[in-house]
């Protein structure tokens, strides 16, 4: 049985014992990610510890069903992902695409989920200037929503790239590098989604 | 005949009549963490930007800031606008590495070196505008002393993009160190594209006097300065190394005007 260490570099496997997904590098760019949004995370918590009321009255405007929905549609693509990474491995490179594909469409439907939240909260006349916890919302929020809309695109790429059939079970780094990032992507909004929407300020 | 693995090169290097200075380019490497040793503990420290005074002080605070810390500043900030020429030759440095990647006269070691060079630009009139804001402290007005603070920050912030270019100039021709042991590694190429994405967040800072995004916020000041500062050593230590490196290589192949 081979492995991939490097794009076009086949090694046995007794060679190389284990390897991360990708290239080394990109966990250092996800590891950073990672810890950024959790020191993000705990400026939150400390900010809402000097005014859990605001924040406690605030967190009840947000609309849970939709942030629900959101946990839903990127688990779903991080599983349809992660599909299209095994579908790679086993050399079943038809199938890659339309995994790939459900990773973008997913992605776009968190995007207009995301789209529709935003427009009912200006709607109302809620914007971040409005206190500290909106100002968070938006932030974290809109953070996450760009890391979604980088790796929609990375996705999309890979998806006209396999329908190429650029990739195979050798041929892999590039997916896998775009993959682990959008686990990270699904990583961070399980954390968000119960930091801002469900969990009480005091 | 070249007999290194850079054919195209070697051939050029070999009949260049003048003499590689290792020296010189090793010493215009350390330049870099003098800059932010200069910056960190000047402009940090003694001039008490470590963490900002707060964008949303009112023109009486900001002039009695400058004020109180009206001769720390004058100190910290006189030194460090003339050290911020550091930044350049430190960019110098790091494009004559990118070279022995990309060729000679490689358009993105041409565009790291801008780059290096142009940063100290806002940087140097930043400090120079905050100096001007001490040293006529007790002539201007709270107002005047608001709009030279603020002034001072959105220049040193929102020229970003300069920083930006010659970050990703570096991180990608690095990546295509096609070597077996690369002279960046992969984790500080990628700290590189970590500090390029975190930069954007400062574009906000206009628009926010409070919170996360504000420029004394968690994320548009510890975040984006702290990831820069963290990637100017990293990268300057394996730029130091590479040097070594690269005179090792030009020794073995022979090449001695390289």
């Amino acid at each position: 049985m081979s492995t991939l260490s490097r794009p076009g570099t086949v090694t046995t496997s007794r060679a190389v014992p284990r390897r991360l997904p990708g290239v080394d590098g990109v966990w250092v760019a996800i590891g950073a990610d990672a810890v950024i949004f959790a020191i993000l995370f705990g400026s939150f918590m400390q900010a809402r510890l000097h005014n859990p009321a605001v924040f406690e009255a605030s967190r009840h405007t947000l609309n849970s069903s939709l942030g629900g929905i959101d946990t839903l549609i990127l688990l779903t693509s991080s599983w349809s992902v992660a599909l299209g990474i095994q579908a790679l491995k086993r050399d079943l490179v038809d199938r890659a695409p339309r995994y790939l594909l459900g990773g973008v469409l997913t992605g776009l439907m968190f995007m207009v989920s995301k789209s529709i939240e935003y427009f009912e909260k200006f709607t109302q006349g809620i914007a971040p200037a409005t206190n500290d916890f909106y100002m968070w919302y938006f932030t974290l929020t809109g953070i996450h929503l760009l890391h979604v809309v980088f790796g929609t695109s990375l996705l999309s790429y890979l998806w006209i790239r396999s329908r190429r059939r650029a990739y195979s079970s050798l041929q892999r780094v590039v997916p896998e590098c775009v993959a682990s990032y959008w686990h990270l992507v699904d990583l961070l909004w399980v954390v968000i989604f119960p930091l801002l929407y469900l969990q009480k300020a005091a | 005949m070249a007999i290194h693995a850079e054919p195209a090169i070697s051939t050029v290097r070999n009949v260049s009549p003048f003499r590689t200075d290792y020296t010189t380019w090793k010493v215009l490497a350390w330049t870099g963490p003098v800059f932010l040793f200069a910056v960190f503990v000047l402009w940090g420290i003694v001039a008490h930007n470590m963490p900002p005074f707060p964008p949303s002080a009112t023109p009486e605070e900001v002039k009695a800031h400058f004020h109180d810390f009206r001769l720390p500043l004058l100190i910290a900030l006189s030194i460090c606008v003339t050290m911020t020429a550091f930044y350049m030759s430190w960019s110098v440095a790091v494009a004559r590495v990118m070279e022995r990647v990309e060729g000679p006269g490689g358009l993105l070691s041409k565009l790291e070196m801008m780059g290096g060079t142009i940063t100290c630009a806002p940087v140097m009139v930043t400090l120079a505008i905050w100096l001007t804001a001490a040293h006529e402290v007790n002539n201007l007005t709270p107002g005047i002393m608001h709009m030279l603070y603020w002034m001072g920050w959105l220049l040193f912030d929102l020229a970003y993009f300069v920083t930006s270019l010659q970050i990703a100039a570096i991180s990608i021709v690095f990546m295509r160190d096609t070597r077996a042991k690369k002279l960046v590694p992969e984790p500080v190429i990628w700290w590189g594209w970590v500090t390029f994405a975190s930069f954007f967040a400062v574009s906000a800072i206009p628009f926010v006097t409070t919170g996360p995004l504000a420029f004394n916020g968690v994320i548009s000041f510890w975040i984006a300065f702290f990831t820069w500062f963290f990637w100017i050593p990293s990268l300057s230590y394996f730029i130091i190394k590479a040097v070594d490196r690269i005179k090792a290589e030009d020794e073995a192949a022979g090449r001695v005007d390289a």
